[in-house]
């Protein structure tokens, strides 16, 4: 069964159609990129799929059953924003991700902490946002997940750190669990990814294996996207 | 996963509010001991400040509270925090009940530390006396106790800000309902609500002295109205407040179950 399915997806808000009928499916065991430029509507999509979006029309099944509690323990979710209670230090928001998460890994958080140097009993508040979302990553990527969805987690990072989080995201997950990366910033994460759609004003224009998709238009999936997304 | 939300929700809360409690038991401990030295007008005025600055924290604690919930529950749910709450594997019913149940007992503490207060500040024998003297004998012709009395009137109170309280949910979820303007119409809805609630009551109060002419004299006359309509009126708010109160968390409750749309 396929891990995550997008039935006839349409969002709108009043009049404005973001998301249009996405189709979508997700297997297991893959790197995914959802690529397109801002406002492309990925965002959109990413939330519908963890339920902080309500679709207008259409729905989404993981492991064949609709978004709700059951598909929210195997989803491993990190938002493109800083979503960290900034009241607790790094140690109290683990005892969080403990407290709720039952697959939350809490030796691997620490290890990956300590490789990145971040002060475990630093306030979240006194980080800067770089820090943040360093945190943010670790905490997501230790939970033993079924699908990993990071939103843009290249965004805010230095050039030297996104190489760490690339290698963090591929040697993190298990063979049958997927991960789902959205990103417009694609030159640095394209060597990981297995599988890439594009996303265009709310509609899914092309869906490819990497690989193929290289040797059928002759250049990096960067130099691709820059040619069908030229303005 | 309930008792663990209510733990993160309290503590939240009460790392704020305990500074407040703090604050008002020592304001009222000190305006009693200096208003308890004889023949010394300073001591005298610094109690009085002491006291006037206990009065202005209870209030300060009520209005906090409220505050401080209000803000929690938007930032939880519509905020940047409700990535996390909303990707909880927990559901919806259950994310609404912590807070209904930490907004339960942080008012019902809050009601407590300024009855302590209250106490610290008037409690005397003289007072106590006045007690016995006038009120007590009027509750025993009507048979009633002056525990009863006070346990309804702490019910009413408490019911009143949990109602006012949960108002100000639906009015954020209605807002948050809307694609602009959210914190605008959260306010301007739970304006209405808290309004069309008063109104109901005061309807409903209405119909009740239709039948009971006693009753009338509530809206007919300036006269001070007899224990025994006042106990009714308390009794009367007491049930409307508590049905009210269930209604509309099973409509919060249902709304939320709808599914929410974050920024």
């Amino acid at each position: 069964m396929e891990l995550l399915k997008c039935i006839n997806i349409d969002k709108s808000y009043d009049d404005k159609k973001i998301l249009k009928n996405i189709n979508l499916t997700i297997p297991r065991g893959k790197i995914i990129g959802i690529l397109g430029k801002n406002g492309s509507g990925k965002t959109t999509l990413i939330k519908l799929m963890n339920d902080l979006l309500t679709p207008t029309n259409g729905e989404i099944l993981v492991n064949g059953k609709k978004v709700g509690v059951e598909s929210k323990k195997v989803i491993s979710y990190l938002p493109e924003r800083s979503y960290l209670n900034k009241n607790l230090t790094v140690l109290e928001t683990i005892k969080y991700f403990e407290d709720f998460y039952e697959n939350f890994d809490t030796k691997k958080a620490n290890k990956l902490l300590k490789d990145l140097k971040l002060d475990i009993n630093q306030k979240i508040s006194k980080m800067s946002k770089g820090m943040q979302e360093k945190v943010a990553l670790v905490l997501v990527m230790s939970r033993k997940a079924e699908l990993y969805i990071l939103d843009e987690p290249l965004g805010g990072v230095d050039p030297a750190t996104r190489d760490y989080i690339l290698d963090t995201i591929l040697t993190n997950f298990d063979k049958d669990a997927s991960v789902i990366i959205t990103t417009h910033i694609i030159q640095d994460v394209e060597r990981i990814l297995d599988e890439v759609i594009f996303i265009n004003e709310g509609k899914i224009i092309l869906t490819s294996d990497s690989d193929e998709l290289r040797n059928k238009e002759k250049g990096s999936i960067d130099e691709i996207f820059r040619r069908m997304f030229k303005c | 996963m309930l008792k663990k939300l209510i733990k993160y929700d309290i503590k939240s809360i009460l790392k704020f509010l305990s500074i407040f409690y703090i604050l008002v038991l020592t304001f009222s401990i000190l305006s009693r001991i200096f208003l308890n030295i004889e023949n010394s007008l300073l001591f005298n005025i610094i109690g009085q400040i002491f006291n006037g600055a206990s009065i202005a924290m209870m209030i300060n604690i009520i209005i906090n509270n409220l505050m401080r919930l209000w803000v929690l529950f938007k930032q939880n749910f519509y905020g940047d925090e409700s990535y996390l709450t909303h990707t909880l594997p927990i559901e919806k019913k259950t994310l609404y009940l912590s807070k209904i149940i930490t907004s339960v007992l942080t008012n019902f503490l809050s009601i407590i530390v300024i009855a302590i207060s209250l106490l610290i500040l008037y409690y005397s024998s003289d007072l106590l006396n006045i007690i016995k003297t006038t009120i007590l004998p009027l509750l025993e012709v009507n048979n009633l106790s002056l525990t009863g009395i006070i346990i309804f009137l702490i019910v009413l109170i408490f019911l009143e800000l949990a109602n006012i309280l949960q108002v100000g949910y639906t009015g954020i979820i209605l807002g948050h309902r809307k694609n602009q303007n959210k914190v605008l119409y959260s306010i301007i809805f739970s304006f209405v609500i808290y309004t069309i609630m008063q109104l109901i009551l005061l309807l409903i109060m209405f119909i009740f002295a239709l039948i009971n002419k006693d009753f009338m004299n509530i809206f007919i006359t300036n006269e001070i109205v007899n224990i025994d309509i006042f106990k009714t009126l308390v009794i009367l708010s007491i049930s409307f407040y508590s049905i009210v109160l269930i209604c509309i968390g099973c409509i919060n409750i249902k709304l939320f179950n709808k599914g929410v749309n974050v920024e």
